[in-house]
């Protein structure tokens, strides 16, 4: 066991963990955050989505000592008010189903707008393709990201 | 909101605190028929649980039981919609609980068959529409007027003539001393405020920040992980294991072996139990255990087809039916059609894999999970872990997905038997390639379909059906046929196709099987719907038109003339690459138009696909438009991408790097319609999914003139 | 530019010197699977040159190595990197991207990390994953000896490489991820001892192409 020191949702952590644990089980079982998902364990599926340093990694294979000194961000830390232009888009299109894999989704999304305001279908393809949502939610993520750049348009003008 | 369940105890004590509550329920005694409704008085000296469906305190607060499971399909938003409407109060104000497993209080609670609204829709809106009557008598004694005259709205009753009005919540300490009136007049479908609409989801701002407890969330103080090594052949016992290793693994607390009942049998694992699930899995990573497997035959999937083949060669089957003279026909047609459809094993591929939480506390067990079947798992747990019913606790959390696997018990049997062990709170997690290989799969089923044609018309059509019965495992009779053998095939096509028989040809694999999202339908309309189409092409006929001269019935005829019209069908060119299919399953009707073109790439791909869903009366058109769009990816995915193979008796794929799930760039854009009408209602969460595949191969049929028999089949390559 | 000795205009058509060239040398060459090139033709085809003959056949050893999964698996034709042992089109289809490290939430590093995640179908690990960057593409798919080799040694397809650099390109830390690539994958069709001796005879013989038409 290793003392890691990181920012977890603008908080310094230390975590006490086995160098080799990935992320996601350190933030899951040793932070007590449960939004952020295991969904296949070998960078399939995108449900364990978190933002290292701004970076749209997959936790269940980063080790947690890659994150050490990194600020890492879960669903959990993305708005104060569950009012993030992404969430709010997926709120008002009733995005989920079971719901289970979309803090990866959106996780993925945020990093997609932040690099392209205003994607096109395939600018979605290329950057939402790495996440598997088994009820079929495609659609309407598609809907919803389009939906999130007018959102994000708005509040940057506003 | 809170997606927690609250015991009825803490609940009346939270609830009580306040004074006086008007508590309303079902009791459905087990042999009644007709639900009863109850008031909390009432149901103590029944000496039944209350059924709280109801609860509205004295500040007005309305508290709203949801029996069902939500597992993506929406209940958790459809139950309260069907309540607030005939309650007469806001959505917004109502506060949703899941309830807990409980046969007692909530009549069958299994999350399965599509019956979640269906199945209930009646007796909630006639519960709620008593607790409003209860609550405006209420009100008119204390204003001393005609309750004619009184009406509610928003959590409050009015008195038309005077304008008075009086809240809920200052009603129900004397509304819970009124005698629930017997017959209450429900509201014309014309006058609902909040069925039919599309309202928002309830649950959807706890599933976009992370809030949304599911089972592999929950944690309780002093909770361990636990995860599982089992048999690769899924059956079988251990014959002896060394946990040498995995003691080693840092965090690994013991290593202590357990059974789980698979339907009637039981399947032994070695369980490794740890303070994190990593370290659990890397224990279970460590373990060297020997299996005894033997009695079990290890079977590859080419083996399970080749015998599916001979069996439908050499055997005639039991008859699930068989009118006019159809044997007859068929041996003296001078042209006879014939195909065989092969449709493969699939695998659930819930996005959260099994998981469960148990707390075996001597004389109690409290669970918490993923579980789409809470009262068979009170009842097969008080069994399994001796304990009165009434000490085993069940509590739903969300559900990452569901699909019929998770109305097993074998995971949760997992989680009581390791916290028995271990005497603290357990959780089990099954890891993606546990999930993936041990089962019980969707079975895979061969058909064997001859026709013959004449005037235009089906003049004989014999199906014979060699798969696994799902039902065997929990005892149905071997001597009888399948009863699911025509599911997903529309049943006026036995009132126009005089000489008809479905016959199941016996067949057993020592493969564990179970429902999967819309069960047999999901194969069987293949197999009915493209031979239908292998038909209509055989009489020269319109596929559509085809089967509009075949089902008479009124509702049928309204369906096609709507998928008709919305996908074009008759502007359609000749060859364009339009195929149809039409399937029924629990009380629902769906049409399908698939349209599809070359693909530059090569093969061809999806440009659209129409669906028109009838399914009587519902609750709300947004959840039903994303139930159908859900069911065509699942289905493009069974039809286009993923079958569960075997080799040696072993599952070959164990994650999605080989067992691949559709992603969002291979999604067609969908079109959904419902139609409208007064009809009793069906399910909404699978009747979507079994016309998908016969359109998609019927419309490269008009494509390419090539039929497409087995299932799967890769796109690119056609 | 000492070993580069490519001319882009062969006196006479690249065919016929071909065949020609090996009119010349099949006596020289004695049992060699390999044909001389078109340059060797052009320059040197009144002389024996035996450099040209082992750079050639050191450099078919190259190629058997770079047209491995390891190696073409990261050199695709298009923009999606490919996967397995039967180089198909990678999964969700990550995009190259203008830096070659990937696009928005589809960034190599995202999943591959510093190192081999284990088990089998996890992501192969190094510190520096990413394919080549848009503007040069170094496609190895569906390339013949002779265009791979040329393209190998133009700077402006290689990555601005010369000699040394290409030299040094053999210890690159991403090119011997190739001989370590994470369970389950086969390794290139030699030891990296022996890769890097092919290349380096490849290039210091004079980094000669082999003639278009071998494959």
């Amino acid at each position: 066991m290793t003392k890691i020191k990181l920012n977890i949702n603008n908080k310094d952590t230390v975590l006490e963990a086995d160098p080799q644990m990935p992320l996601l089980w350190a933030i899951r079982d040793l932070a007590g955050l449960k939004g952020t998902k295991y969904g296949c364990g070998v960078a399939q599926c995108g449900a364990c989505v978190v933002h290292l340093n701004g970076e749209a990694v997959r936790s269940c294979v980063t080790k947690v000592s890659r994150a050490e000194g990194k600020k890492v961000v879960t669903i959990e830390g993305l708005s104060e008010d569950n009012n993030h232009p992404v969430q709010k888009a997926w709120q008002d299109l009733d995005v989920p189903q079971c719901g289970y894999c979309h803090s990866g989704q959106i996780m993925s999304a945020v990093v997609l707008l932040r690099e392209k305001p205003d994607p096109t279908d395939q600018d979605i393809d290329d950057a939402m393709a790495g996440n598997v949502c088994r009820c079929g939610t495609y659609l309407r993520v598609r809907k919803a990201i389009h939906l999130a750049s007018e959102l994000q348009k708005t509040a940057s003008n506003g | 909101m809170d997606n927690t369940s609250l015991s009825r105890r803490n609940f009346l004590k939270t609830t009580g605190a306040a004074g006086a509550f008007l508590s309303l329920g079902f009791y459905m005694p087990a042999s009644a028929k007709q639900a009863k409704i109850v008031t909390a008085a009432e149901a103590d000296q029944f000496g039944v649980e209350l059924n709280a469906w109801i609860h509205i305190d004295q500040s007005g607060k309305v508290t709203i039981f949801n029996h069902r499971a939500e597992m993506g399909q929406g209940s958790y938003q459809a139950v309260p919609q069907i309540v607030a409407e005939e309650l007469e109060v806001n959505l917004a104000d109502a506060n949703i609980v899941s309830a807990k497993g409980n046969k007692e209080k909530y009549g069958s609670q299994i999350t399965g068959g599509s019956s979640t609204v269906r199945g209930s829709y009646k007796n909630l809106l006639k519960l709620s529409a008593t607790a409003r009557e209860m609550l405006i008598q209420a009100a008119a004694a204390k204003w001393s007027v005609d309750k004619a005259t009184c009406y509610a709205e928003g959590g409050k009753v009015f008195h038309k003539p005077s304008g008075r009005q009086m809240h809920y919540g200052e009603l129900v300490e004397a509304a819970s001393k009124l005698e629930p009136p017997k017959d209450v007049v429900l509201k014309k479908r014309a006058d609902y405020k909040l069925i039919g609409k599309p309202l928002k989801r309830m649950d959807t701002h706890l599933k976009t920040n992370g809030t949304a407890v599911f089972g592999i969330d929950k944690m309780l103080p002093g909770m361990l992980y636990a995860a599982v090594e089992r048999n690769p052949r899924m059956l079988g016992k251990v014959k002896s294991f060394d946990d040498s290793a995995a003691l080693k693994v840092p965090g690994v607390k013991k290593v202590v072996k357990i059974k789980r009942g698979v339907f009637t049998a039981y399947r032994e694992g070695v369980a490794v139990v740890a303070d994190s699930t990593w370290a659990a899995i890397q224990g279970k990573k460590a373990l060297k255990v020997q299996w005894d497997d033997s009695g079990f035959e290890h079977l590859d999937t080419e083996e399970i087809y080749k015998r599916q083949a001979k069996a439908l060669d050499t055997q005639e089957g039991l008859p699930f039916k068989k009118q006019g003279d159809v044997d007859g026909i068929l041996s003296k047609a001078s042209k006879k059609i014939e195909a065989t459809y092969e449709t493969p094993y699939q695998y659930h591929a819930c996005m959260e894999p099994l998981n469960c939480v148990a707390h075996y506390q001597g004389d109690k067990l409290q669970i918490w999970g993923p579980v789409q079947a809470p009262e068979w798992l009170q009842e097969y747990l008080s069994k399994e872990m001796g304990l009165d019913k009434k000490n085993v606790e069940v509590n739903m959390t969300f559900l990452g997905g569901g699909f019929g696997r998770k109305a097993l018990m074998d995971y949760p049997h997992e989680a009581a038997e390791i916290s028995k062990a271990m005497k603290t709170p357990i959780q089990v997690v099954w890891t993606r390639e546990d999930d993936a290989t041990q089962g019980p799969y969707r079975p895979g089923i061969t058909y064997r379909c001859e026709g013959v044609v004449k005037d235009g018309g089906i003049d004989a059509l014999k199906v014979k059906l060699a798969g696994q019965n799902i039902g065997h495992a929990s005892g149905a009779p071997k001597d009888k046929p399948n009863g699911s053998a025509s599911e997903g095939f529309l049943k006026p096509y036995a009132e126009s196709i005089k000489n008809l028989a479905i016959m199941d040809v016996p067949f057993e694999t020592p493969i564990p099987v179970i429902w999967w999202r819309s069960v047999y339908a999901s194969t069987n309309g293949f197999a009915y719907e493209s031979f239908l189409d292998e038909l209509a092409a055989e009489a020269g006929k319109d596929p559509l038109d085809f089967r509009r001269a075949h089902l008479k019935e009124e509702r049928l005829q309204k369906l096609i003339d709507k998928i008709e019209s919305v996908s074009g069908w008759k502007k359609r060119k000749k060859g364009e690459g339009f195929g149809v299919a039409i399937t029924e399953c629990f009380d629902s009707t769906v049409a399908q138009v698939v349209k599809v073109s070359k693909a530059a790439t090569g093969g061809v791909k999806i440009d659209k696909v129409w669906a028109v869903m009838d399914c009587g009366w519902y609750v709300n058109p947004d959840t039903i438009e994303a139930q159908v769009e859900g069911s065509i990816v699942m289905g493009l995915g069974a039809a286009t991408m993923h079958e569960v193979k075997f080799k040696d008796g072993i599952p070959v794929d164990n994650n999605f790097s080989t067992y691949q799930m559709p992603r969002i760039t291979d999604i067609p854009p969908i079109e959904v319609h419902i139609m409208d009408n007064d009809e009793n209602a069906g399910g909404v969460g699978e009747p979507g999914l079994p016309p998908f595949a016969p359109a998609l191969t019927n419309a490269i049929f008009d494509l390419t003139g090539k039929r497409i028999r087995k299932l799967p089949f890769n796109l690119a390559a056609v | 530019m000492k070993f580069l000795k490519f001319r882009r205009t062969p006196l006479i058509s690249q065919r016929n010197a071909t065949l020609l060239s090996v009119l010349i040398f099949c006596g020289a060459v004695a049992l060699s699977a390999f044909r001389t090139t078109d340059h060797l033709v052009t320059i040197h085809f009144k002389t024996e040159n035996k450099d040209s003959i082992e750079s050639v056949k050191a450099f078919m050893d190259v190629y058997t190595v770079l047209m491995s999964p390891r190696c073409m698996n990261c050199h695709p034709a298009g923009d999606v990197p490919l996967q397995g042992d039967d180089s198909h089109l990678h999964a969700m289809g990550p995009k190259r991207g203008a830096d070659g490290k990937g696009v928005y939430a589809m960034k190599c590093m995202n999943c591959h990390q510093p190192t081999n995640t284990p088990g089998l179908h996890t992501p192969p690990g190094n510190p520096n994953w990413h394919l080549p960057p848009a503007d040069m593409k170094m496609v190895f798919q569906g390339k013949t000896p002779h265009e791979l080799a040329k393209q190998l040694v133009d700077k402006s397809k290689n990555g601005n490489k010369d000699t040394k650099q290409l030299l040094e390109h053999a210890h690159d830390s991403l090119v011997l991820a190739g001989w370590d690539p994470g369970e389950g994958r086969t390794l290139p069709p030699m030891s990296h001892k022996d890769f890097v001796k092919a290349w380096n005879t490849w290039i210091k013989k004079g980094a000669y192409a082999p003639a278009p038409t071998t494959n």
